[in-house]
């Protein structure tokens, strides 16, 4: 909400213009013969063929494959390939056109189906790029190890190295290799290769549809080379991170606030491989209402994303298309949309019998097929001859299938031994790095750093929560929890040229709690900006931007819409580092605010939902010696983290810290829980704002039964050392673990069994859980009887662990009424 | 200058004594010779008077503590001087070690009343819970206590859970190590068995209890009795009860015993009896000898005869004594005590007499050397129910001595004397001996001697 943009009411109720005018979308326009084509100097004899070859070797691969699934062999050469293949047959002239006009700068992301986009795109680079540059990265790769097995004892061109290398490196992670692109830990629905611009594809229809903008929004941000093309298919279209993602790609800012270089859209192509089919539903017709996919266009910006639909059955079409877009996209006119008309020839996965369609549909496509027909008009256009076709088709037949018998052969293609050495994937789950800046340029900033004025007004704040003379410090005076987060992002802001936030109200507004607020005077518009309403391309735009080499802060204004963007959070986010063979980083720290008061969809603790997910860090800080440390620990680091804050305490002072929260940088490495109070008696383990009701528990226990809580504070939940809790537990022999979670099913029952396997000897009663009921969050002054209360730590330890003399419950911790709550399903 | 006050070692084999009461508080001011506290051992009292003057700044423990020999207990000085370096530290094998610290006087100030602060865990919330009072077995025991259990050698069948349910719990445990005492590692293991129970105090280092100090355990069940009814009312044992209840039961748990019954002529002992009041009163000589004496003296000399008599019974050893140290069971306000006359056996009868007079005495006064009640003090002991009128008796074993004589009233008994019969007086002598130690037929040879000894005694007057 930028003053500069007024909401003028008289252009707003009277405008000039009194209906809304679509531009015209092309559909099919192409009509260029290939001699038209040789005449325009558009391509070469060679160009051509090589069109034809790359098209053909997908068809073979997605032939052997097909074989391999349904017949158990290839050639004659049995092998067992358990894991999925979704088969692109028919769709080769839309993949190679996709491919032709790009470089290894431009990157590609796809879906489920996208062998033959990878296989298109590293053919076309391996075409286009230097010898020596094609060496060099096929020698760096896995250290030499791939390229070693695809090469032996080949004495060729390193081109055609190259394309073993390429057709190798995809059958061994296809077949689940330590040799394949991504360590065989991706397989056939994740399988890519960044030197070649292939970036990973999706096995979530529709996944990549907002993690490539944040690719796009990476290269524009940092100024890098290249656009970003996502291909999707037409089922893909109906997917909301498809449509949030394009939201996102369509905002007016990048033409309107975004200024110098940075005004502009974003450098992405939404490339639709409309091959007909959703699973087995038809999108046109029965699923979808669009007609064409290219339709869509016109709902997101005045210029309908320049969408066109063209022939996907002629890779010249499609090449036609991508010059002009790709054009576009470099003047900075994006994004752009592509419905390339192709037609799936194989089912879904080969156990689809296609009982959706009839036989005559499909002999009517293979009557089209874009390679016969293609191969067709060479020979017209006198381009090539028969023989020289069926040259190209047994050279490729004979690298495939010499490409096949290595990757099923274990003795050159082995697989990981997870049972022997089985650390080996946990140890792949984070990369843990620490990297002050994943920039390479001087960081973008408006003014130096101690002219800005919430720095300034940062000053005079007392850092610790009493002064010097032991009295309280007012709440306009005290350094407080925002203003922990706010030091250790601004300065990494002015560290990191990378770097960038967003979310909901980020900038103006200072994000919905004022954690940012300075950070707006301190930042051009393309390092910190407010975004759509869109969770799923919040967090999927900084999963793309990360996986490029960025480093991102994007908010979750409340906890309670993590299940907006869902499948980024719980599916991408944390899969990428390991599923990439660890050739991806993501350093992302997700920004979430865990409400209170704003009753059942504003005040819930979701921390258990991303402690269950593997490869997510899990940060909960609540303190401002703790937030400002974690936030530095976090944006140092690789991985993604989501760091949970809590709208109850943001203005809570240091309580804890002598000598209050240091001015200077220091990190508090994540994973190690704080004990805040020292006590003999019981341990208190809190998650979260939690901690200060526990130790009014605390005060509570000493004063009126002499007993001594001690009180730590998780902290972090994923990773969490559970050394200080054990020496703990030994000493107290008793322990309550406490969050605001709902109790069942949360990660404080897991802290339990953990603590009751580690300390069971120890124990003087089973540890217990204190979580929110298992309700709907009531409102504000109903809230005591849902969050876990003082009280409650008593009744507690009355309860369950040793009855105290003359105590009378607040509430019912008892046995019995657990099991009369479960049966109840509360 | 603050004096601090120890408790004192009343005799070599004392290693602590019971505070009975404290007779003065924190803040109280006491002059030379004012009453401190009371204290006692085994089978006596004492009272410990003030020998400095001044204010009373600090008291370590609590009324029934059980304080090591020489531990300080409290200070005295001039009010606002320190104290606190004298507070007992816990001491790897004092029982305080069990608590982490000795237990503060509860009315050593404001700040220790009303609000628990400073108390450890145990006190502070198991107060009436008492220790070996139940029959637990079966009860739930929390992991922790299980442990803890273990390693302080507590049995947790003895225990009762105050934890939920019943469960016993951490502090359960700590109680009850803190009432058992310290144990030694044999003490341990033996209690992880079962069956046995821990005095409290025992016979190994700052009161350790050791193996053998171990008593068998039965447990009592005067916890699940309702309080004063209209039947009957509940009466707590003093300590005294409690000592001689235990050491009377573990006798019979853990020897052999049985009991031979014989009557021996009395006509001798009583003319001795008679010609020694006579000297007694025309002042031949100065002690009153009774009939109790001759008897003891005749004991005395039959035991020279038979060594194994003279002896303790270890279970896999004896212990033969070459003197003889007489044991007297006396009967005092306090109860039952049984001091020693060590080397009766060197004494001629106006000796023995002097010596059994002065231990009898000494013992209903409290004032006898503690170490002559120890059991290990005599070798035999003679127990004497004939001025009451009792004819036999059968006698409990001061264990670990091997035997007990009890010597029962005269009464006249028809005897064939040249033909005839005649009433003459006979004394009964009941013989308790440990069949672990001696078998059957020695004893009765024993028991005969000491009638002949009895009925042919030679003494000088």
């Amino acid at each position: 909400m930028p003053k500069s943009l007024f909401i003028d009411p008289n252009e707003v109720l009277r405008p000039q213009e009194h209906e809304i005018q679509f531009p015209k979308i092309p559909v099919m326009e192409y009509s260029k013969s290939v001699k038209d084509e040789l005449a325009a100097g558009n391509f070469t004899k060679e160009d051509l063929k090589h069109i034809y070859r790359d098209m053909f070797v997908i068809r073979e691969f997605e032939t052997m494959l097909n074989l391999v699934k349904t017949t158990g062999g290839y050639n004659g050469v049995a092998y067992n390939n358990p894991g999925p293949a979704h088969l692109s047959a028919g769709q080769e002239a839309a993949a190679v056109g996709m491919a032709y006009t790009l470089d290894t700068n431009d990157f590609i992301f796809g879906s489920h189906r996208s062998h033959g986009e990878i296989l298109a795109k590293g053919l076309r680079s391996i075409e286009i790029l230097p010898e020596a540059e094609l060496k060099k990265v096929m020698e760096d790769f896995w250290g030499g190890a791939t390229v070693a097995v695809a090469g032996k004892g080949f004495q060729g061109s390193t081109k055609e190295l190259g394309i073993r290398f390429l057709l190798y490196g995809a059958m061994a992670e296809i077949f689940a290799r330590t040799t394949g692109f991504n360590k065989g830990l991706g397989g056939s629905m994740h399988t890519f290769f960044t030197p070649f611009g292939i970036y990973p594809n999706n096995a979530i229809v529709g996944g990549s549809g907002a993690i490539a903008v944040g690719a796009a929004l990476y290269k524009k941000v940092n100024r890098k080379k290249g656009i970003v093309v996502a291909n999707l298919g037409d089922g893909a279209m109906a997917r909301g991170p498809v449509l949030e993602g394009m939201t996102f790609a369509s905002m007016d800012q990048f033409k309107t606030l975004w200024e110098g270089d940075m005004k502009g859209g974003l450098p992405v192509l939404i490339n639709v491989m409309d091959n007909q089919y959703a699973m087995g539903g038809q999108t046109r017709g029965e699923t979808m209402g669009y007609t064409f996919p290219a339709r869509l266009g016109a709902g997101f910006n005045p210029e309908a994303w320049h969408a066109e639909r063209v022939d996907g059955y002629n890779p010249l079409a499609v090449i036609d298309a991508f010059r002009r877009k790709k054009a576009l996209l470099e003047k900075k006119e994006g994004p752009c949309l592509l419905d390339v008309v192709t037609y799936r020839y194989s089912g879904h996965s080969p156990s689809d019998q296609s009982s959706y369609r009839t036989k005559e549909e499909m002999e009517a496509w293979q009557a089209e097929d874009c390679i016969l027909a293609f191969g067709r008009r060479l020979m017209e256009a006198g381009v090539a001859t028969q023989a020289d076709l069926d040259a190209i088709q047994a050279y490729v037949k004979d690298v495939i299938f010499e490409m096949y018998k290595l990757a099923i052969d274990e003795t050159v293609s082995p697989r990981m031994d997870l049972v022997k050495d089985n650390e080996l994937l946990g140890d792949m789950m984070f990369s843990n790095g620490s990297v002050d800046s994943l920039g390479d340029a001087k960081p973008e900033v408006n003014h130096p750093l101690e002219e800005n004025p919430r720095v300034k007004q940062i000053a005079g704040k007392c850092r610790f929560y009493k002064d010097e003379n032991g009295n309280a410090v007012s709440k306009m005076k005290m350094y407080n929890i925002k203003d922990g987060l706010f030091e250790a992002i601004v300065d990494r802001f002015y560290k990191d040229s990378s770097l960038v936030a967003y979310g909901e109200e980020n900038r103006e507004w200072g994000g919905a709690f004022a954690v940012y607020r300075g950070l707006t005077e301190a930042l051009p518009y393309h390092r910190l900006f407010n975004s759509p309403i869109a969770e799923a391309a919040i967090i999927g735009t900084a999963i793309g931007y990360a996986m490029c080499g960025g480093r991102v802060i994007p908010e979750i204004m409340y906890c309670d819409f993590l299940g907006c963007c869902g499948d980024e959070i719980f599916n991408q986010l944390p899969k990428w580092q390991a599923m990439s063979g660890n050739i991806l980083k993501m350093p992302v720290v997700v920004r979430v605010s865990v409400g209170s008061k704003y009753g059942a969809q504003h005040s819930q603790d979701w921390t258990s939902l991303c402690t269950h997910i593997p490869g997510l860090k899990v940060v909960f800080p609540v303190t401002p010696y703790d937030a400002k440390g974690l936030m530095n620990s976090a944006l140092q680091g690789t991985d993604p983290v989501i760091f949970f804050e809590s709208q109850r305490i943001y203005d809570k002072g240091e309580e804890f810290h002598e000598g209050g929260v240091p001015e200077g940088y220091y990190e508090i490495p994540l994973g190690e829980p704080d004990v805040k109070r020292a006590g003999k008696d019981v341990t208190f383990l809190t998650i979260g704002a939690t901690l200060y009701r526990a130790l009014q528990a605390a005060d509570e226990l000493k004063e009126k039964f002499g007993l001594e809580a001690e009180v730590i504070d998780a902290r972090t939940l994923v990773p969490f050392n559970y050394e200080k809790v054990v020496e703990s537990v030994k000493k107290t022999g008793r322990i309550i673990i406490a969050g605001d979670a709902s109790a069942r099913g949360s990660y404080l029952n897991d802290l339990a069994a953990n603590i009751t396997d580690l300390c069971f000897d120890y124990l003087d009663a089973a540890p217990v859980v204190l979580g929110s009921r298992n309700w709907i969050t009531p409102s504000h002054e109903l809230e005591s009887a849902f969050f876990p209360q003082p009280g409650w730590f008593l009744d507690a330890i009355h309860e369950k662990m040793m009855p105290l003399p003359g105590y009378v419950p607040v509430s019912n911790q008892t046995c019995a009424q657990q099991i009369l709550r479960s049966k109840k399903g509360v | 200058m603050a004096n601090v006050v120890i408790m004192p070692k009343q005799g070599q084999s004392v290693e602590s004594c019971i505070i009975s009461e404290f007779k003065v508080k924190v803040g109280d001011t006491v002059k030379v010779g004012d009453i401190l506290f009371g204290y006692e051992t085994d089978k006596a009292t004492f009272e410990e008077e003030s020998k400095v003057e001044g204010t009373v700044l600090a008291i370590f423990w609590a009324d029934g503590d059980e304080i090591p020999v020489l531990q300080n207990v409290m200070v005295i000085g001039n009010p606002g001087e320190s104290f606190e370096e004298f507070r007992p530290k816990a001491e790897k094998g004092t029982p305080s070690e069990t608590s982490g610290h000795p237990r503060p006087d509860k009315r050593e100030g404001p700040a220790a009343e009303g609000s628990g602060r400073g108390r450890s865990e145990a006190e502070a919330v198991s107060e009436g819970v008492p220790f070996a009072a139940v029959e637990n077995a079966g009860a739930p025991v929390s992991p922790r206590a299980r442990f803890m259990a273990l390693q302080k050698g507590v049995n947790t069948a003895q225990v009762a859970g105050s934890g939920p349910g019943g469960r016993i719990i951490a502090r359960d445990v700590e109680a009850a190590a803190l009432a058992q005492g310290h144990l030694t590692g044999l003490a341990k293991a033996r209690m992880a068995e079962g069956g046995v129970v821990s005095p409290g105090a025992g016979s190994g280092l700052a009161g350790s209890v050791r193996g053998a100090d171990l008593k068998v355990w039965k447990p009592s069940h005067t916890e699940g009795l309702p309080g004063e009814g209209t039947e009957y009312e509940v009466v707590k044992m003093s300590n005294m009860r409690k000592l001689i209840a235990k050491s009377m039961y573990n006798s019979l748990q853990n020897s052999a015993q049985l009991t031979h019954m014989l009557g021996a002529d009395a006509t001798r002992v009583q003319a001795l009896r008679k010609k020694a009041k006579k000297a007694l009163e025309e002042g031949r000589i100065d002690v009153n000898i009774t009939i109790n004496d001759f008897v003891c003296f005749a004991v005395i000399k039959a035991l020279k005869q038979f060594p194994n008599l003279n002896s303790h019974c270890l279970g896999d050893a004896m212990r033969l004594f070459k003197a003889v140290n007489l044991g007297l069971a006396v009967d005092t306000e306090r109860g039952l005590m049984v001091p020693a006359v060590p080397h009766a056996c060197e004494l001629d009868i106006i000796g023995l007499a002097k010596a059994l007079k002065k231990v009898a005495e000494d013992s209903k006064k409290g004032s006898v050397n503690p170490d002559l009640l120890s059991p290990e003090a005599a070798s035999f002991t003679v127990s004497n129910l004939g001025g009451f009128g009792v004819e036999w008796f059968t006698p409990i074993i001061n264990v670990p001595q091997s035997a007990i004589l009890g010597v029962g009233t005269i009464v006249p008994r028809p005897k064939l004397v040249e033909g005839k019969y005649e009433f003459v007086p006979y004394m009964g002598l009941s013989l308790t001996y440990d069949h672990r130690a001696i078998d059957g037929g020695e004893a009765t040879r024993f028991l005969k001697k000491v009638a002949e000894e009895i009925e042919n005694l030679e003494v000088e007057l």
